[in-house]
């Protein structure tokens, strides 16, 4: 489904990967607040996970630093660069590329169009290039170009959802739960996918509750529960924790 | 049978009017989650525009009816600002609040134009005779300008840029902002369409009918009822409950003469209570 | 109480003395402005009280206007004519009600609007209502021999007329008929979960609404003795509109006020006709985007401002405010009570299960959200159901409480088959639920919250505001002292009277559950009730739920937060993918290779010594 993984993929030029700075995050939904004042660090070309139960905060963590929600952080920086003012539609042209929890494609436009909206912000005549990348990295996307993206297997919608969000060359991926209502075969290619992404040198923020899957993809994980950030450490070393297993298990 | 052809070519004449009516109605329905209860008036000040320019300042027809719609675009800018707050309002008053400003507008379309209305002459005037049948030549023009209209809507929301961002939004809002397309502009845009297409209703309407400022409501309420009959949300549902629902005004005028309104609503109503969401089904938009 | 008494008692003398001060032409006007003003009332009626929209309301004015007429015109006496014409209106009111069963909102607003425009055309072109011109030289209503022919006279019989309209309609709406409507109005899928029956509360509101036009159309054509269909056009249903909402749509009295507002207006602006609508087309639009509740809101809002401001000066009632936090007033903290009658839990001893489901599949096109899942659930039982993200959980939730019907299978409510039971037909049976995302009526204050699903009566029962307005009274205060018995048990009587939206999160959460406990249910469902909670509110939450099953009611929760589950549950079942992968006591659950596996990703079996080897 996905090409092989290769070492040293080249990226076109001027794309420098990005460090996002996040201090004190907090994001209230009415009287509940869902994210408590948590700080990380993603380096630049880093890949970092955070993982938690569902109800934990990560996927507010994540609309809250895309604005996507109110939300207040002391610091919220991309590259030195303050995110807080931004507006969320602004967010693409600062660099950064979403894939929303639940995919969240345009079911009713074909794949290609879907794909082309993520180069919203650029001239869709010089977009050659990206779809060409796109469409190297997810093939079956070529195939389908034409389809109506509603129609496509969950794991497509998934790639698609991805391919979407790399079409604006963004400097930092953030992906929420993409190994969602994914069989197991399908959480190997995205395992494939990320893991081949990262080796381009692109900084991601990786979301979800799938923690194997977080362990064999980014490099450092963050531990949430109830809002708050109750465990770090190396992928490497996490994947052997036991407490991680008493944390998504309450125990 | 002559009279069966003639009312039917009549029918779908008005069924073009309605068509374009609710077309408009439901692009800033998906776009925007606003039902908009005075877009019946907007296609009155797009018909008195028309008028204005055709018998006042002697310009042909066509070029009547595209500056009207254009000014109305414009002037549908300006209005889109005013009814953005009543988007997060629920149904209610959202209804309440959009019938309030097509009074507004009903009341300054009085002022400037005056109470008593105007009526405007075809363009073309000549009957034409097809197969043995005698068919009214300007029905035939509105029927052509509608169906051009409606592949323009088409071309326009599938083949460009700012089409495919009317659509995304209107399939789902945050993704579309997190591609950057600016959800506020794209829905002003959308608003403007909209306003231009009840504009060319009302344009292609004032001969049929007589133009006055209450021409709105009548036009407005045929307009949603064909939206709702063909599935309410649906933009091609749009355009067929648009004809269905002419030709049943149409046939409904033959047969029951004055009672024609009482007869098409009493069906409409059993109509949307036999199947709700209309005849290719309803889209709902997710106000989440 | 005594202050809002006195109030309606000025307004009431004002009412009266106002005559005098006004000479021929502003009385008729006034007259004119009255019967708008019950007019507006059937409108707070149907759509303030009860949600619905209703664009039909002046053809019901019409209906009574021009039956009264046409009867009177064919010799009838008028008080017959005019009991006969409410009872065309009432008819006709529910003929309109029937499209309410299928459609709401915007739909319902056109088809009540189409259904207005055939009947003026319908009147506007039948010989028997004249037509266009419409029935003139209708006869003075009879009365005791007073001379209604005087406008005068006719002010005063209005508004013991309208004081009437106001009586009865603000008995409805403060008993349990209007709380019904105010529950349903809030939210319908909530209302039906504690037994409302929709569609008879649709059509109830619709008839309440006509009659009162009726009303309004019997007195018209008394006063202007002239009927056409000019009256009674598009423009009369938006003038009518406009006064509800500007006067304050969820307020009889604000209904009423702003009706007779806009008829002042309308008639101190008649020379400038156009701008007059401007006007209150504009003023429709303000209140709408700014004060959605009207005048009538505006004053209550600076009232209370006001309240807050002097309260703060004062030294009393500081623990009101000490309890308020950023995140809302909280209630006392739950004293768990453990009932020592345990007879209710022997009278449990059925053989049937509490829930028992067989088989159950359920496909939405082309997704199998669940696949051949088996629950039994013993009456007394805590019961949780647990998984992942996408497990099928909430399917399988909203299948037990009515919401889907599964695709295959079956279910069973204490040996009664329920597959196809809609959630009002479940709650009938005894189960109560709560909703993740806090379904509580808005407007309506935690007292009525529990109130309405206290009331278990059935819709027909409503006669007895017509003829037995008494026992209505009487089985109201039955129905306050259970409700704050109940109140007292989960201590909400503090806040009782406040509305759902200033309370914290985790008491609001006590309220829903209050709420279920009213139907003195066999079966508690609880949907996701630990979210948003914090860890105190949570440990109150578990001894509620104890509480709850030591009285004899069996519990079923789905959950994320595993902690609460695991030691609250007396035993749990996990879903992932639409299938069930465990069911038993939590300690066996916690370890199941299969449920780590579904919760962390695929195991190979490297997830490390126990944690109980390990603390050694």
């Amino acid at each position: 489904m996905t090409a092989p993984i290769t070492d040293g993929d080249a990226r076109l030029p001027g794309l420098e990967p990005v460090e996002l700075v996040v201090e004190d995050l907090t994001v209230h939904y009415g009287s509940v607040q869902a994210v408590r004042g948590i700080s990380f660090v993603v380096g630049a070309g880093e890949s970092v996970g955070i993982i938690g139960a569902n109800g934990a905060g990560k996927t507010s963590t994540l609309r809250g630093i895309l604005g996507l929600i109110p939300r207040r952080a002391q610091t919220l920086t991309l590259g030195g660069e303050d995110l807080r003012r931004v507006a969320a539609s602004q967010m693409v042209r600062r660099g950064v590329g979403y894939v929303p929890e639940g995919r969240h494609i345009f079911a009713g436009l074909p794949v290609e169009k879907n794909l082309l909206l993520g180069a919203y912000t650029r001239r869709w005549r010089g977009c050659g290039d990206q779809l060409a990348e796109v469409y190297e990295l997810f093939p079956v996307l070529q195939e389908m170009r034409t389809r109506l993206a509603g129609a496509l297997s969950g794991g497509q919608q998934q790639m698609l959802a991805i391919g979407r969000a790399l079409m604006a060359q963004p400097r930092l991926l953030v992906l929420d739960e993409p190994s969602m209502g994914l069989s197991p075969l399908l959480v190997n290619d995205i395992v494939s996918v990320l893991q081949r992404l990262h080796a381009t040198g692109l900084s991601i923020l990786l979301v979800e509750q799938n923690a194997k899957l977080t362990f064999a993809t980014t490099t450092r994980c963050f531990v949430m529960d109830q809002g708050r950030i109750v465990k770090t450490g190396l992928a490497s070393q996490l994947r052997d924790d036991p407490e991680v297993r008493r944390i998504y298990l309450g125990l | 049978m002559q009279l069966f052809f003639q009312t039917l070519v009549g029918g779908i004449g008005f069924g073009a009017v309605y068509a374009l009516v609710g077309m408009g109605f439901t692009i800033v329905y998906r776009t925007m989650g606003l039902v908009n209860f005075a877009h019946g008036q907007i296609a009155m000040i797009g018909a008195f525009l028309s008028a204005t320019f055709f018998l006042d300042t002697k310009l042909p027809f066509a070029v009547a009816a595209i500056m009207s719609m254009a000014a109305t675009a414009v002037v549908g800018l300006a209005i889109e600002g005013i009814l953005r707050p009543l988007e997060a309002r629920d149904f209610d008053l959202m209804l309440i609040g959009t019938l309030g400003f097509g009074v507004v507008l009903e009341a300054v379309a009085t002022r400037i134009w005056g109470a008593t209305g105007r009526a405007v002459p075809a363009p073309v005037d000549r009957p034409l005779q097809i197969f043995g049948i005698i068919i009214r030549t300007y029905d035939l023009v509105v029927i052509g300008v509608g169906a051009v209209a409606t592949v323009a809507v088409w071309v326009l929301l599938n083949r460009t840029k700012a089409g495919a961002a009317m659509q995304a939004v209107a399939m789902d809002r945050d993704a579309a902002t997190s591609v950057g397309i600016r959800v506020g502009r794209s829905n002003a845009m959308a608003f403007a369409l909209g306003a231009g297409l009840a504009a060319l209703a009302g344009s292609l309407a004032a001969p049929l009918l007589y133009v006055t400022p209450s021409l709105g409501s009548s036009l407005g309420i045929k307009g949603f009822c064909a939206a709702i009959l063909g599935g309410f949300g649906n933009i091609n549902g749009a355009v067929i409950g648009g004809l269905a629902f002419g030709i049943l005004d149409g046939f409904a005028a033959g047969h029951f003469q004055q009672y024609s309104d009482t007869v098409t609503f009493l069906v409409f109503a059993v109509a949307i209570m036999v199947r709700p969401t209309g005849i290719l089904g309803e889209l709902t938009v997710n106000r989440a | 109480m005594t202050r809002k008494a006195a109030g309606l008692v000025l307004l009431a003398v004002l009412a009266c003395l106002l005559p005098h001060q006004l000479n021929i032409y502003w009385i008729h006007v006034a007259d004119v402005a009255v019967i708008y003003g019950i007019l507006a009332l059937g409108l707070a009626l149907t759509m303030g009280a009860a949600g619905q929209v209703n664009l039909a309301q002046v053809a019901f004015f019409g209906v009574g206007a021009y039956a009264s007429a046409i009867l009177t015109t064919h010799g009838w006496p008028f008080w017959v004519a005019a009991i006969v014409a409410l009872l065309a209106a009432a008819l006709v009111g529910l003929l309109v009600s029937i499209p309410a069963l299928r459609v709401q909102s915007h739909y319902l607003g056109i088809v009540t609007l189409g259904l207005s425009l055939a009947f003026t055309n319908l009147v506007t072109n039948t010989a028997l209502t004249g037509q266009a011109d419409g029935l003139n030289s209708l006869v003075v209503p009879p009365l005791f021999g007073l001379n209604l022919s005087s406008d005068l006279v006719y002010y005063y019989v209005e508004i013991v007329a309208l004081a009437l309209c106001l009586a009865w309609a603000a008995f409805v709406v403060h008993t349990r008929l209007g709380r019904r409507f105010r529950a349903m109005r809030d939210d319908p899928l909530a209302a039906a979960s504690i037994g409302a029956e929709i569609p008879y509360l649709r059509i109830t509101a619709f008839v309440l609404g006509a009659v009162f036009g009726g009303v309004a159309g019997v007195l018209y054509a008394g006063l202007i003795r002239y009927v056409s269909p000019a009256s009674f056009s598009l423009s009369s249903m938006f003038f009518v509109l406009a006064g509800f909402i500007i006067g304050g749509r969820f307020s009889l009295l604000g209904a009423v006020g702003g009706a007779v507002f806009l008829v002042l207006l309308r008639e101190e602006l008649s020379n400038y006709e156009a701008y007059a609508q401007i006007l209150y087309g504009g003023l429709v639009v303000v209140i709408v985007v700014f004060a959605p509740t009207g005048l009538v809101g505006i004053v209550r809002s600076v009232a209370k401002a006001f309240k807050r401001r002097t309260e703060r000066f004062s030294e009393g009632r500081a623990q009101v405010s000490d309890e308020a936090s950023p995140t809302g007033l909280s209630a006392r903290p739950y004293r768990a009570v453990r009932l020592s009658d345990g007879g209710s839990l022997a009278g449990v001893a059925d053989s049937s299960a509490a829930l028992l489901i067989e088989h159950v599949t359920k496909r939405f096109r082309g997704l199998t959200a669940l696949e051949d899942v088996d629950l039994l659930v013993p009456a007394g039982q805590i019961r949780g159901i647990v998984g992942p993200n996408g497990s099928g959980k909430t399917t399988l939730f909203n299948i037990i409480s009515g919401i889907y019907a599964p695709t295959t299978g079956t279910t069973e409510v204490f040996g009664f088959r329920t597959t196809r039971a809609t959630s009002y037909r479940l709650a009938r049976r005894g189960v109560a639920r709560t909703f993740q995302n806090l379904r509580l009526f808005g407007r309506l204050t935690v007292r009525d919250n529990v109130l309405v699903a206290l009331d278990q009566s059935r819709t027909i029962w409503a006669w007895r505001y017509l003829l037995w307005p008494f026992g209505v009274l009487r089985a109201d205060a039955v129905m306050r002292q259970e409700a704050d018995a109940l109140l007292a048990l989960y201590g909400l009587l503090e806040v009782a009277d406040s509305l759902p939206g200033v309370l914290s999160y985790g008491t609001q959460r006590r309220v829903e559950i209050a709420r279920a406990m009213a139907r003195r249910p066999r079966i508690l469902l609880l949907d996701e009730p630990a979210a948003g909670l914090n860890g105190q509110e949570m440990h109150q939450l578990a001894e509620i739920v104890r509480d709850v099953r030591a009285s004899g009611v069996t519990v079923v929760l789905i959950e994320h937060n595993m902690g609460l589950v695991m030691s609250l549950c007396d035993q749990v079942t996990v879903l992932a993918s639409g299938r069930v992968i465990a069911d038993n006591v939590p300690e066996v659950v916690a370890y199941d290779e299969a449920v780590i596996a579904a919760y962390l990703g695929e195991s190979s079996g490297d997830n490390g010594p126990r944690p109980a080897q390990v603390n050694t």
